[in-house]
């Protein structure tokens, strides 16, 4: 019998403020679970600091709670070790785009098969409102003394630049296009990233639920023949420059939906067996290391190149 | 030849220019000899033309450091005369190139100005001009054989005989350098022959063109300076043996035991031991696995991390999902990965870090030794951090501990630290099969489910030996924290729970000290019931060892505590003997005599005798005798040695 949503529940009490954007990603999340049918053990749900990471307690799957910037490195781990399991990172901005920029970026030269669910509040929210990577230049949050004199992160732009190969953009409380896009993204044979914009009710007075459904749109309903799909060098050509005008957009309009699918660059795991044969018959997590606790390997057996016969 | 075969050959020049393969010619010829073997090799951090030399030493029975000064120096350029034209003795040879008579020092840019300023004022106190042909001619004069070689005309020679051009064998000029001082040390030519074979196994044109300057130059010492008399053959002829540095030897040691993912980020003195496991990263079974398993090769996966952040947490993904992992780096990247140590604490994952010390603080000197990272060891990571951390003494405890390591990571369930250096990570040794045998150390994956099963599954159960079940991701619903969290891997604040699992990670710890052998943790070496007790760990376990040897000589009894693993430290033993004894030394390579602070932490001793080095060069054995008798005989309560160029 297929799996219900909440049949991805857990007990735990979800501890976010009443109308956070995270109730909205949870639902999507435990939709999309439920209808890719995805067993609990075989699925995990990695997360870094903030308030959105405590998202793993509340997910029936087999989920890591890491440390602050490091869910994706503990993701790719698990992947690298066991490519059979489904590995999805959630955490917010602060997380992945300021203390953990630099994995954010090498994530996209590998391409792994690795979902990132991008909390976009454009705040640290757990430490009452400091302003992210994502929150615009000359803003003034309440929770600022004075306006923000950095200026934003185009998630998008940097993950394209890196290498990822699925770049979307939705919104929290929009669930069921949000729950399709982790359905995809989970399923993409390499690395996506769904920056996922989301109010925050309690820091972040000015990027409000009112100000974010002013300005955004789907990308496929201005332009039916919207088309993010590419699988060759020709097609990467043809299409990057459209797709490129369509990840700057920002301001009076905030587009959403897929900007980009690259099914032409092959995943990591292709890569690997190419220079380990057997690694996908055997990951490191399902090699055999011994038999009866005997070792398997002498050194004078493997390391000919260090023998000298005297 | 006296009847005791103890003999040390320095080989120098720039970076790049062959040092190593030379290195490894000189160990491989003096063991097709027969000869055990020890070779250190000190370079600066730079890919080319800074001073680079091998400290090479051969003997019957295994030596475990260098010493000063040496039977023969080979100068493959003038800043080697320079530098170390005072470390020779007086019955020794020197070989150079007689292209360099005419260079002064002042012209040799590479050079440090501070060293340049030091050697100048030292010859201008023994009268001699700073030109490369003066300080041959000073060395002469004290009856050292100076042994010039013509060897733009040699590599001629060889050309002609090869029917080739003089750029095609110009590489060979070292292998010239070589051969003659086997030849002055009565080494056979032949020896040399097979040595070239060994090193440049498979290279057909390569081992011709070495083969042929070897016996050119062979044949041109013979002619103008004649060879030593004929050395006999070590006890060691006739066999199968290797020579391994400590990077690799701790590569091999890992393959053995059963790791299937090693994660890192370059770093020296770190990055060989990943480059060798990555050569072998498909490798072959032995016979009888082979047959039982049904495959020849399996693969264990390197993988280089954007950084060391990004590597420890890597290996805790791996870790989770149920490989065997470790990471490697050294003093720098311990540093970044101080966070990730403290996740695996809380998390209990098992990983193992193997951190190769060099000479800090800071960037300090990459290529360099310094055993300055056992407090930043046992005490990293953020919160009470309890952990295993053991430090390896020479290349055969880096091997095993290599090995136990990983043992100890999945049963304790808890990150362990295995400490080396790179005095051990670029030293090679002469070792035999029986040496490095894996069946020694059993794989024991400890408390480890294999089996997938639906029940109601804790991560973190309670349990009366304070290990849980562990089961990798994938076969149980599980949740994993590093946050303080309940027996389901549930974040909580509940204060009596944090007590209990903050308990139970202290009390695994507890155990493991108590369940690891002794042997394994601490060795006493020496005169048991000596009252003079010198305390040090690590790499200062070899010139330990060989001074002792020399201070038994002069009649002084010794013993010495050479203590491995630093947490859980093994306070009652270490107690006991510091207790009974009347003299306790210190020696080790850091400023603070960071073991001298941790034995007096664990066992409220104070040890007041102190021999520390800070040069970032290798403790060697007379310098370690010297010190330890201005300690014993003169009473010295510091003594700071510095020997070495």
């Amino acid at each position: 019998m297929a799996r219900n949503w909440s049949d991805y529940k857990t007990n735990s009490w979800v501890q976010w403020c009443p109308a956070c954007g995270n109730f909205g990603i949870l639902l999507a999340m435990q939709k999309a679970l439920a209808e890719l049918d995805l067993p609990p053990e075989k699925t995990s749900i990695v997360s870094g600091i903030g308030c959105s990471s405590r998202i793993p307690y509340y997910v029936k799957t087999s989920n890591i709670h890491t440390l602050h910037g490091r869910p994706i490195p503990v993701a790719e781990g698990i992947k690298l070790a066991n490519p059979e399991q489904t590995v999805i990172v959630a955490s917010g901005d602060g997380d992945l785009l300021g203390i953990g920029a630099g994995h954010f970026v090498a994530l996209g030269r590998r391409n792994m098969q690795i979902a990132i669910l991008l909390h976009d509040n454009a705040v640290y929210g757990l430490t009452k409102g400091q302003a992210a990577p994502t929150l615009p230049l000359w803003l003034k949050t309440k929770a600022l003394d004075a306006p923000n004199i950095q200026s934003q992160i185009n998630p998008l732009l940097l993950a394209f630049a890196s290498g990822y190969t699925f770049i979307a953009r939705a919104y929290a409380y929009h669930v069921d296009q949000l729950k399709d896009l982790i359905k995809l993204a989970i399923n993409h044979k390499g690395t996506a990233l769904i920056d996922i914009l989301q109010p925050c009710p309690t820091y972040n007075d000015i990027m409000s639920k009112e100000w974010y459904e002013k300005r955004i749109y789907y990308l496929t309903s201005a332009d039916p023949s919207w088309d993010p799909n590419i699988s060759s060098q020709e097609d990467f050509d043809m299409k990057a420059p459209k797709i490129l005008d369509k990840m700057t957009e920002w301001g009076e309009k905030i587009p959403l939906g897929i900007f980009y699918r690259n099914i032409s660059i092959e995943p990591l795991e292709t890569r690997i067996e190419k220079i380990l044969p057997g690694y996908l018959q055997y990951p490191p997590a399902k090699r055999p290391i011994d038999i009866k606790s005997k070792p398997i390997v002498h050194p004078f057996t493997e390391f000919k190149d260090r023998i000298v016969q005297t | 030849m006296s009847d005791e075969v103890d003999i040390s050959v320095m080989i120098g020049g720039p970076q790049g220019g062959g040092i190593e393969s030379s290195g490894q010619m000189l160990v491989r010829t003096f063991m097709i000899k027969g000869y055990d073997v020890f070779g250190i090799r000190e370079y600066h951090s730079n890919i080319m033309g800074a001073h680079s030399y091998y400290n090479v030493r051969f003997k019957k029975n295994r030596p475990r450091s260098v010493k000063l000064p040496v039977d023969g120096l080979i100068a493959l350029d003038a800043e080697t005369i320079f530098t170390h034209y005072n470390e020779v003795s007086p019955k020794s040879f020197v070989v150079y190139d007689i292209d360099i008579l005419n260079t002064p020092m002042e012209r040799i840019s590479p050079m440090e100005p501070e060293v340049k300023e030091r050697v100048g004022d030292e010859l201008k106190k023994l009268g001699v001009e700073p030109i490369a042909s003066e300080v041959i001619k000073y060395l002469s004069n004290n009856g050292i054989k100076t042994v010039g070689l013509p060897l733009k005309n040699l590599l001629k020679t060889t050309a002609e005989k090869l029917k080739t051009n003089v750029v095609s064998v110009a590489k060979t000029v070292n292998t010239m350098s070589i051969t003659a001082s086997a030849a002055l040390l009565g080494i056979d030519v032949e020896t040399i022959e097979k040595s070239i074979n060994y090193y440049f196994y498979g290279k057909k044109s390569v081992i011709d063109s070495n083969v042929m300057a070897a016996k050119v130059a062979y044949d041109y010492v013979k002619e103008n300076f004649g060879i030593g008399n004929p050395i006999e053959d070590g006890p060691n002829k006739n066999k199968s043996r290797m020579v391994a540095t400590g990077n690799d030897i701790v590569a091999m040691g890992k393959l053995a035991g059963g790791l299937t993912l090693e994660t890192y980020y370059p770093i020296t003195p770190s990055q060989d031991e990943a480059f060798y496991l990555g050569e072998h990263r498909y490798f072959k079974l032995d016979e009888w696995a082979s047959k039982e398993l049904g495959v020849e090769k399996l693969g264990v996966l390197v993988f280089q991390a954007e950084d060391e952040l990004g590597a420890l947490n890597m290996a805790i993904g791996g870790a989770l999902a149920g490989a065997r992992t470790a990471t490697t780096t050294s003093g720098p990247g311990l540093s970044l990965m101080n966070e990730a140590i403290s996740f695996s604490v809380m998390a209990e994952v098992p990983v193992v870090i193997t951190v190769w010390m060099r000479a800090g603080p800071s960037t300090g000197e990459a290529t360099r030794q310094g055993q300055q990272d056992l407090l930043h060891s046992v005490f990293a990571g953020h919160g009470d951090t309890p952990k295993i951390v053991i430090a390896s003494g020479d290349h055969i405890e880096a091997y095993y501990d290599a090995m136990k390591s990983l043992n100890w990571a999945e049963k304790y369930q808890t990150p362990v630290i295995h400490l080396v250096d790179k005095y051990i990570a670029s030293s090679m040794m002469s070792f035999d099969r029986e040496d490095v045998d894996p069946q020694l150390v059993p794989i024991d994956r400890g408390k480890y489910i294999t089996e997938t099963k639906n029940e109601d599954y804790k991560r973190y159960e309670l349990t009366d030996d304070y290990i849980s079940p562990r089961s990798p991701l994938g076969k149980r619903l599980m949740w994993v924290s590093s946050l303080t969290h309940n027996e389901y891997g549930m974040v909580t604040e509940d204060p009596i729970t944090r007590e209990k699992m903050l308990l139970k990670i202290a009390k695994k710890i507890e155990n493991a000290g108590k369940e690891i052998p002794l042997s394994e943790k601490v060795s006493l070496y020496g005169d048991q019931d000596a009252k003079i007790t010198i305390v040090s760990w690590g790499s200062a376990k070899g010139p330990i060892l060989d001074a002792m040897d020399l201070l038994r000589k002069d009649g002084i009894k010794t013993r010495f505590l050479h203590i491995r693993m630093m947490s859980p430290f093994p306070s009652e033993y270490v107690t006991n003997i510091l207790n009974s004894s009347e003299l306790v030394v210190d020696v080790e390579a850091n400023a603070l005599s960071q073991l001298a602070m941790l034995v007096k932490m664990n066992t409220g001793y104070d040890i007041k005798k102190k021999i520390i080095k800070l040069t970032g060069r290798t403790i060697m054995e007379h310098e370690a005798y010297n010190a330890l008798k201005m300690v014993i005989q003169n009473n010295q309560d510091l003594v700071v040695i510095r020997d070495g160029a």
